[in-house]
This record gives structure tokens, sequence and C-alpha cells, in this order.
């Protein structure tokens, strides 16, 4: 019977392994994972390769070999996931996907530029082009990219470079660089400037021998190797030591066990050491950084996709560790002001609410973050600490939290003409002679709200009233006050100081007309009471009369077309979140549809932007 | 937040423009003239400084108006070391975005040369090659002139529906001279009554799509002997 058992554990395991997801990197920040991959049968290779998260393993692939083929076509294996991942360590930087393979030949069609190398793995196949490397495990396979950080790969180099005796590379010395700004004069840019001549003077000569590697052909050789052993490195963790994402997160396998389309993870904690902003602590004050580190330690987000017949939901647990859920606890823990819903038309295209208590958030925050900082040997940080002391004994909170209390909403109110005022020229109709005249003009305009609750609405009037004795371009109504020219310098913009909340907006028919709210035009009740039961933030778009008035020529060529392929829909997107808890804030947004396109095609859509905002 | 503000800021660039352009040309029977050239974007505030507020688009640096009057400055101080070229005065003004360019010349020739120099200064080298051709002549009495071609290679680079916004724009040329006009080649071209002055106003959406609109030979009455 135990044998039968074993035998029986000895077959789930080894189908287990055949999985493509067990080829993702434990280093691996965020993952996508796509479950249902037989949605994709129809995505053409081409549409694929022109997602966001194909870029970084593209090149190779955006060569013509992709040409009128599908994913079926490229023999991927439909039963198992596709999962997309990247991830960043302090000394590299890695991306690709892992998936399941049907037909290696047809697979070779896609990926010919791939050749073999030899691989040290027992049943495992390795091959390699200019920028990626592609590992065939039974029937899986691995697609990444894994670049070595320049700080390494200069670091490196500059130790042989220097070791051997070689003065500084760049023909001049660190005292002796000029560090005035030059002015980028792009008009004068030349396409062929990027290429460096091998003449220029600038170039570091190593010495007279030829044979011998200059500086930039050192460090080509040093980037290489360390590629190699990175990728060395990586490959002996998988296929040596069995170290992947899944053995070595139990969230993460966890959440592949969820029945949902697909998954998403973002690991928080172990993404905070490539924030830039964190760049000082982590070099000048390693001792801060660990402590904040560990602040956020558990900081993770997860989600599911749910394909629907006519709309996707995307489920996001965020969690938290104990000090910085407790933060987050605080802070959510408002009630919701009800006034702002008088504030959203029920026509608006697009609206967001945000409920937070910042009086609550500070006060946690102050208890769980100051013994961290206080306890930090630095007299910048003491003298920090002591103004931070100071501040809190002397400054009026309740006057400070009830001005400011975190709860704002805003509104996207469609298009209007707005009042400008514009030069026109006129002619003389015996000379042409012309002259000048100030005209009035209308220009569209995207009419915009943003209103914060407020306890002291006493405090904004004062700022108003003495900025109206400074500038004529600050006038008091009756119901609000107006900055003219505010807004690009063309259009005025409506402050609305009443009902215990202080408004922005640029809508003139707000201010003038509903100054107390829209009344029975605001948000139907039945909305407004959801709005009240759930959590923190909620928001609603609809597509029709928002993104597709989206600017989409201000985005790069891929983003473009991403905001381009939910043009022409009339789909509604909608937000809500839970109550937080000191351990996670549910968020569910769902994403509903009427466009013809197939489901797959909106999956990879809404993946897609995941990906841009999670990189 | 930067997102946030990102949106905001580029949804007015989804809304139409509106550009005027004047240029006024006095030519003097000895060939000697003044030049005047004016810009007006006041009716597209909006939409200009917004754009003006954005780092780049469409993958392209954004000039601040600094660069902008730094760029235009340049072009004058250029203008004025050319020969036959004096009384140069550039004026902006950027709360009612106005630009207006204004000098006198000692010759046709020396009209063309200059500018044409002047713009290349500010351009890159493989620019400025829609000026290598004869776009004015002055033979004492016809004054023959071409369409802006400068404008229009500008205009021939924009999408289509960037082109849209030139729908309301309008690109006014006049010429003066000290005695009659007596014949011009271009219909459209209003004489004044003590026909010494012809203006020609074309749609800037027109003149992208039909670059002759601005074409025109005016021929003056013979010069009197004294």
């Amino acid at each position: 019977m135990k044998k039968f058992i074993l035998f029986l554990f000895c077959l789930s395991f080894s189908n287990l392994f055949s999985q493509s997801e067990l080829l993702i990197p434990r280093d691996a920040v965020t993952v996508f994972s796509i479950n249902n991959v037989n949605l994709l049968q129809k995505i053409s290779m081409d549409e694929l390769v022109q997602y966001d998260f194909m870029e970084e393993v593209h090149q190779e692939l955006f060569d013509g070999s992709t040409s009128e083929k599908t994913l079926k076509d490229a023999g991927i294996d439909f039963n198992q996931r596709l999962n997309v991942f990247y991830g960043k360590s302090d000394d590299a930087e890695l991306s690709g996907f892992t998936f399941g393979i049907s037909n290696s030949s047809n697979l070779f069609e896609v990926f010919d530029d791939f050749e073999e190398l030899q691989s040290k793995y027992e049943n495992v196949k390795v091959f390699g082009s200019f920028f990626n490397n592609l590992i065939i495990k039974d029937n899986s396979a691995l697609l990444i990219r894994i670049e070595p950080s320049s700080e390494l790969i200069d670091a490196q180099t500059d130790s042989i470079w220097y070791a051997r005796g070689n003065s500084y590379p760049y023909g001049y010395d660190d005292g002796e660089f000029d560090f005035d700004e030059e002015i980028f004069d792009e008009e004068g840019f030349d396409e062929d400037d990027s290429l460096i001549s091998p003449e220029s003077d600038d170039f570091p000569i190593a010495n007279e021998d030829p044979t011998e590697k200059n500086y930039y052909e050192l460090r080509d050789s040093v980037q290489l190797e360390l590629q190699k052993g990175l990728l060395s490195k990586l490959l002996d963790e998988l296929l040596i030591e069995n170290a992947n994402l899944v053995t070595s997160d139990v969230i993460f396998k966890e959440q592949l066990t969820h029945p949902c389309e697909g998954t998403f993870y973002l690991d928080n904690s172990r993404s905070l050491g490539q924030t830039n902003s964190l760049w000082y602590f982590q070099t000048v004050m390693p001792s801060l950084y660990k402590d904040i580190k560990e602040l956020y330690t558990g900081n993770i987000i997860l989600g599911d996709l749910f394909l629907k017949e006519q709309s996707i939901e995307f489920l996001v647990e965020a969690r938290y560790g104990e000090k910085l859920g407790s933060i987050y606890q605080e802070m959510n823990d408002s009630k919701f002001d009800k006034n702002i819903t008088k504030y959203i038309h029920e026509g608006n295209s697009a609206y967001f609410t945000y409920n937070v208590n910042m009086r609550k958030a500070y006060e946690k925050a102050y208890e769980v973050i100051m013994p961290i900082i206080s306890s930090e040997k630095n007299s910048d940080i003491a003298m920090n600490v002591l103004a931070f002391e100071l501040l809190n004994e002397l400054v009026n909170k309740d006057a400070l939290f009830e001005t400011y209390r975190g709860s704002m909403f805003g509104t996207f109110n469609g298009i209007k003409k707005v009042n400008t005022k514009k030069i026109e020229f006129y002619y003389d109709e015996e000379t042409f002679e012309y002259g000048e005249k100030e005209t009035e003009a209308t220009e569209d305009m995207p009419i915009f709200t943003i209103g914060f609750s407020i306890g002291r609405g006493d405090i904004p009037e004062i700022v108003l009233k003495n900025l109206g004795r400074v500038t004529s371009k600050f006038e008091k109504h009756d119901d609000y006050w107006v900055f003219k020219n505010a807004i690009l310098d063309a259009a005025p913009l409506y402050m609305i100081n009443k009902n215990d909340l202080f408004i922005f907006t640029n809508d003139e028919d707000l201010a003038l007309n509903h100054s107390d709210g829209y009344g029975s035009n605001s948000l139907p009740k039945k909305i407004v009471k959801e709005l009240k039961k759930e959590g923190f933030m909620n928001g609603y778009i609809d597509i029709a009369g928002t993104l597709n008035r989206f600017p989409s020529d201000l985005l790069n060529e891929r983003r473009s077309e991403m905001i381009n392929s939910l043009k022409g829909k009339s789909g509604k997107m909608y937000l809500e979140s839970s109550k937080t808890t000191n351990k996670s804030t549910n968020f569910k947004l769902t994403y509903e549809f009427r466009g013809e396109e197939n489901s797959g095609k909106h999956l990879l859509d809404l993946v897609n932007t995941l990906y841009i905002f999670s990189k | 937040m930067n997102k946030i503000l990102f949106f905001f800021i580029s949804l007015p660039l989804l809304f139409s423009s509106c550009i005027e352009l004047i240029d006024d040309l006095t030519v003097h029977n000895d060939g000697s003239g003044t030049f005047k050239y004016t810009l007006n974007l006041s009716a597209s505030k909006i939409k200009v400084n917004s754009i003006l507020a954005l780092d780049s688009l469409d993958g392209k640096k954004v000039p601040s108006m600094a660069e902008i009057k730094a760029k235009a400055n340049s072009f004058a101080a250029n203008l004025k070391t050319q020969a036959g070229i004096t009384n140069v005065t550039m004026s902006i003004n950027d709360a009612d975005l106005i630009i207006k360019l204004s000098f006198d010349f000692n010759s046709i020739l020396n009209f063309k040369n200059g500018l044409e120099a002047a713009v290349a200064s500010i351009r890159s080298s493989n620019q400025g090659e829609e000026l290598n051709h004869n776009w004015i002549s002055w033979d004492g009495k016809t004054l023959k002139r071409n369409s802006p071609l400068m404008s229009l290679t500008i205009s021939e680079q924009l999408k289509e529906t960037d082109l849209d916004l030139l729908k309301t724009g309008s690109y006014t040329t006049i010429s003066r001279f000290d005695r009659a006009i007596d014949k011009v080649e271009q219909s459209n071209t209003k004489i004044n009554p003590a026909r010494t002055a012809a203006m020609l106003k074309v749609n800037t959406y027109d003149l992208q799509k039909n670059n002759s609109l601005l074409d025109n030979c005016i021929y003056l009455t013979p010069l009197k002997n004294k």
C-alpha cells in the first residue's frame, strides 16, 4: 500500500513538474499567469508581440517569422499556463515568459533565430540567440532575457581596467569635468550621432597594443560574461535545485490554484529595493532602509481574472504586513462623506471617490514610524525627528486635519465650450493695414471637478480673501470664488466652499447654477447606498464617454494602440473596494464590454494595462 | 499622481485649434522694402498651453516657452547679420501667443538670401532644402511669389488628425507697392481701391492640400518717367 501511495505521489509530482509555471524564476517580482490559454488560440503572434509585456523579448520574434501565425500555429500547448514575468534585483533585470509546448517543430518556425547550446542539465535543451535564451524542459519552455545592471557591469569593468594599470578611461579626470549643463538641441540632433565613431577622440584607448581591449570592448566582454554567469546561476536554481517561484513562495503557489482565467502577483516587499526614491536610504542609512523594508514585509498584491460572457472581473487583494496594515486600517476607517455624491452628476462619464481619515492615519503612522526613525543614529535624521516632534506638539492638528480630512472625489463632466479671449486682426479695406482687437472666443475643454471634505471652510476662505487682495484675478461671488485665466492661461477655475466641501472645477454650470449640488440629477440613491457600504476607493468610467476622447497621440505607439483597442467599445469599468483590515484590502475591477472582438483579446488588453502600471 | 496630472493636461489636446498667419511684404520701386510676419495663436491658447505643459508629444520633445523664445531670438540675431537686412525686430507675446517679426531689406535678393540663411541657422543640416528654389523674384515691374514651402513641408509631416486642426486657420499674404498694380494672376486676390496693395487670404487646410493657392504674380503699371 505504501508503495502504491508513493507511486501515486510520484506520478502527481512528475506531472506537476511538467508545468510551465515551474520554470518561473524565484526572482520574478511580477507575474501574470494566464490559465485558460484556450482563449488565446485565435490571437495572432503579430498581435501578441505588440503588447508591452512582450517588449523585452520581442526583438527575436518580430522579424517576420511570426507573420500570419497564431499562437496555435506556433506550437504552444493550450493545456498549460502562459506566464509572463518581470523581476529586478540589485544585480540584474530579468523578463520573459513560460509556456507549454505541443509541437516543437512549429515552435522553432517562430523562434527561428535560436541556436542550440550545450546543456549541462538532464533532459533540458538550452537555446540562445543574440538577446534571449530559450530553455525547454520536457514539454514546457522558458523564454528569458537577463540583463546585468549597469552598476554591476561598471564596477566589474572598472576593477579589471584599473587592475591592468590603465588610467581614467574617459580622457579627463573627475576634477576636470565641467558640469555646466548643456541645453540639448533637439533640432540639431542627427541620427548618425547615436553611432559613436571608433575614431572619436573621446574613445578611451587602453594602450598602443591593438590586441589589448579598450574600455568599451572590455565592458562588453564583462557584460557578456556577467550575463552568462547570471543565466547559469538562474538555471542551476531552476533545473538542479528546483528552486522556482512556486517552490519558494507559498503565496504564489496558492494563488495558482485559484479557478480563474488568470492570476496576477506582485511582491511589493521585494520590489522596494528597486525603488529609486529609496536609493539614498539604501546606500547612506542601511539600517533605516532595513527597518523600512521590514515595514513593507508581506506587502503583496494578488489578483484573479475572471472572464465572463460580456465582462472581465479582476479581484485584487492588497496584503500588508502588520505595521503597515495598522496604518492603512486606521486611514481607511472613515465614514463616507455623503455630501460628495450630491456633486456627482448622474450623467458623468467618469468619477472616483476616495474616503480616508487623514487624522487617524497620521496618529498611527506617527506611532509606528517615529520609533523606527528615532532609533537611527544619524545627526540629520535626529534633527528631522526633532522637527517632527516639535511640529507634532506645536501645530494645531485639529485645525490641520479639519481643513484637509483626506476624503475627496473627482469627476469628468465631458467636453464643454468655455469662454476665452482671443486677439483678432481686422483689416482696413482701403489700405489693407491691420490692427488688433480683443474678442470673445470659445474653446472646447474637458470639464473636471475635484473636491475635498473639509470641516474648517473658514481657513481656505482666509487664503482666498487675501489672494483676492493681491490680485484682481481672484474674485468672490455669492456662491463661489473664481480665479480668472487659471487654467492654461485661458480659462477660469471656480472654487466652491460650501456644505463641508472645498471644490475646484472648471465647470461654470456647476459653480453658477449648482453650488449646492445637482439635487435630483445627482447619483441615484442605489449607487450612493453602495458607495457608503463599500471601502475607501470607488470609481467608474464609461469608456465611450471618456477613453474614446483620450488623446492617444500623446502615448507611445503600443500604449496608444492599447487605448485605441478600447476605443470604439461601449464598455464600462467599475472599481469597488472592501473595508480595510490590518491585513488586507480587496478591490474589484469590473470591465463590461460589448465589443465584437474575442474575449482573449480583451483579457490581454487588461493584462497589458496591469503590466504597464505595475512595472 | 503624475499619471492623473498627465491625464488632465493631455485632454485639451483633443480639441480644435485656430492658427492665423499674416505675411506683409512692402516692395518699393527700387526693390527695397519691409517684411512683416505675424503668427497668431491666441484663439488656441488652451490647446497650445496644454501642449507646452507636456515634456513630450508623440515621442518628440516639446520645447518650453523659454526655448521657443531663445530660438526666435537666435533667428532674429542671425537675420541682423545678413547683408542688406536692417531694423530687425522680433516680439513674442506669450500671454496671447502672438509672434511678430519685421525687418527692412535693400533688395529682394538680400531679402531672399537673408531669410534663407537665418532659417538655415536654426534648423538642422538636413532641413531647409524647401527654401532652395526661387520662391520670390522681382524684376522692377513684376513680383512673383510662391507658396511658403517651409510651412508646407512641416504640414506634410502632420498626421490626418492634426491636419483637421488647420481647417479653421488662415494664411493672409499682403503685397504693397509704391505704384499701382496692373493685374494679378491669382484670381482670389483682393486689390485695394488705390491699387497699391494686394491681399490673398487662404485657409491653411486648403493650402496644405493645394500648394499653389498662394502662388501669385503681381504685375505693376510702368514707372512714370520724371
